[in-house]
């Protein structure tokens, strides 16, 4: 990007020259490149084996029941599909999925975004805070799943004990064991884990704000409400709407820190697509039902990944893109 | 003038200006947020049981142990021999995974980055989509996949699925580190005579160690924390690594809160300790790719 004759000239010397001596078809131009493909082919091989055949699998078993005493399967087309949609509890568990993923997703980048604001000042001990702010995300989610548990335990837990050592409760307050508060409380924890990761992405963003943009803003009389709406926000909008994308798809997979803190209970308050699909394929062992219900989630993702790569490409060309 | 005044004010006091105040108040709620878990781990895990089970709960446990610790790192009773076996394991697990996906990553990475060859995009594309699937979707297949292939409670399996998750992270990351390194380098190493191979080899390969370290280290930590797969694929007991033993340990010994904190702190001990060491490099790396386009 810096230098683009340069970087438009890479070391292929020897072979630029004789492509352009010779016709470029495109078959030959694939042929004369073979020794370029040696370098992905491992990389290709591993992720066709382990991404491309799974992905056409489930497809495929989707459209089949597979009656677990047997192990066999048998053609029942779009059943599982319909079985599904027809079912209310496929609609809880979305309206779960849906509550779990838009507030934790929404939460996670507005604190990590206050975090990254903070941060991103000259201070002392600044390296130290960072740091500190970042360790949740780092450790591991049964980790965190467990450590949470914990805290909220009804009998036990510190919270509930510190909110009645305080006065500002008479009893025990439950957490995970009412279908009330299980899903503010997984939210809570989740939000613990994933903050960070928004304050490292915008704190990179933050760097990219030229300075000049928000002095000249400060000369025409801004101050830094205005500064921070009208100069660092806008300018921040694509790498916003990366981290964004990439919260909802990671709360939608999610799925260590609630199977471990509830197993999707009490009475299914908290039970999420991707416990549902691990409970119906693992526990119940209908492959057949959960790989259309993986589906359906392979195409809600997709639909988010359209605007993700939307989101990264923009504003760049393919050539730059691709360099 | 009047907008002069409260600046030259302020500087003398930035404590005073509100957003300062708001920003202190702000960060220190969020570091409590973020602590208290952290601690209270840590404070648990050095308690007896029952001192654990007290209330009101004791923040600084009174009677200092080191039993849990103890008992866990010790090969001399079971728990801490199974303990020991999931430790090994996940360092097995993870080790080989990383290793092996850099070894695939590093190559691929530099031809994205170099070559200009047909299709380059397209398979680059595909990279970048898969970037964004956590492949839980994609657990029973690979389940079945591993069942055909007779790897169902191997590590081997999930060595393989490690290392292909990790990957197209790693070659984005890589690819940043490859495209800071100019390829004039090579170009003088080229007119010198060396062949294309050797040029990378002898003169990318050594440029680029910070960046294939910090990936390594991703790949590492990834695959540490991995817990979806590792519980599908394993079953033998012998076999599990630390985030499945965990679930194990806590079923069978009963609730010993204070033995779960402690091997949840040993579990993330490592992870933390090579993350902080490598903190700016990595976060660097990291956010490189979204931060370019």
């Amino acid at each position: 990007m810096e230098s683009p004759p340069l970087q438009a000239a890479p070391a292929t010397i020897l072979e630029e020259q004789a492509n352009t001596a010779k016709r470029p078809g495109p078959f030959r131009n694939v042929t004369s490149h073979w020794a370029d493909y040696m370098y992905i082919l491992p990389a290709l091989l591993v992720m066709l084996l382990v991404i491309g055949y799974p992905l056409v699998y489930t497809i495929y078993l989707s459209f089949f029941e597979t009656p677990p005493s047997t192990g066999g399967r048998i053609f029942n087309g779009i059943d599982n599909y319909t079985t599904l949609l027809r079912s209310e509890r496929f609609w809880r568990i979305t309206r779960n999925t849906f509550h779990w993923t838009i507030w934790s997703t929404l939460f996670a980048f507005l604190i990590g975004f206050g975090a990254a604001l903070v941060v991103q000042k000259q201070f002392i001990g600044r390296g130290v805070l960072r740091g500190i702010l970042l360790i949740p995300w780092v450790i591991s989610q049964v980790a965190a799943a467990y450590v949470w548990r914990w805290l909220y335990h009804s009998d036990y837990g510190l919270i509930s004990g510190m909110l009645m050592e305080w006065g500002i409760m008479n009893e025990r307050f439950i957490f995970l064991d009412s279908t009330r508060w299980v899903m503010p409380s997984l939210v809570i924890a989740n939000i613990w884990k994933e903050f960070p990761f928004v304050m490292i992405m915008m704190l990179a963003g933050l760097q990219t704000v030229p300075d000049q943009l928000l002095r000249a803003a400060r000369v025409d009389g801004a101050n830094s409400i205005n500064q921070f709406l009208h100069v660092t926000v806008p300018h921040l909008k694509n790498i916003i709407v990366v981290t964004v994308l990439l919260l909802l798809i990671a709360n939608l997979n999610s799925f260590g820190l609630v199977w471990i803190m509830t197993g999707g209970g009490p009475a299914g308050a908290s039970e999420i697509w991707i416990v549902s699909i691990y409970t119906t394929a693992f526990r119940n062992l209908q492959f057949g039902l959960a790989s259309a219900f993986s589906v359906i989630l392979f195409i809600f993702m997709m639909t988010l990944g359209y605007f993700y790569v939307r989101a990264l490409t923009a504003g760049t060309s393919s050539q730059e893109f691709a360099r | 003038m009047s907008a002069t005044t409260p600046t030259v004010r302020n500087r003398r006091r930035p404590w005073r200006r509100p957003e300062n105040i708001v920003a202190v108040v702000f960060m220190t709620a969020l570091l409590i947020y973020t602590v208290v878990p952290m601690l209270w781990m840590l404070s648990t895990s050095l308690k007896s049981q029952f001192a654990a089970l007290q209330q009101p709960p004791q923040w600084i446990p009174e009677h200092l142990t080191f039993d849990q610790y103890r008992t866990l790192l010790s090969p001399y009773n079971d728990i801490g021999r199974d303990f020991l076996r999931y430790l090994v394991n996940s360092i097995w697990v993870s080790l080989a995974s990383t290793v092996l996906g850099v070894a695939v990553a590093v190559p691929a990475a530099y031809a994205f980055s170099r070559f200009n060859f047909p299709g380059k995009n397209a398979l680059f594309f595909s990279v970048l989509v898969r970037n964004m699937f956590p492949l839980v979707v994609f657990l029973i297949p690979l389940f079945i996949l591993m069942r055909n292939l007779r790897l169902v409670d191997t590590h081997m399996s999930l060595i393989v699925t490690y290392l292909t998750f990790g990957l197209p992270l790693s070659i984005w990351l890589l690819k940043g580190f490859y495209d800071n390194i100019p390829p004039q380098l090579e170009q003088a190493a080229r007119i010198d005579g060396a062949t294309r191979f050797q040029a990378f080899w002898m003169i990318v390969m050594p440029l680029s160690s910070p960046g294939i370290i910090a990936t390594a280290i991703y790949a590492f930590i990834q695959a540490w924390n991995e817990y979806v797969y590792a519980l599908t694929f394993l079953n033998s007991d012998r076999l599990l690594t630390l985030p499945v033993g965990l679930q194990r340990f806590f079923a069978e010994y009963s609730t010993n809160w204070p033995g779960l904190m402690a091997a949840s702190f040993i579990m993330s001990v490592p992870v933390v300790v090579l993350f902080l060491i490598l903190q700016k490099h990595f976060v660097r790396a990291l956010t490189e790719g979204a931060v370019k386009t």
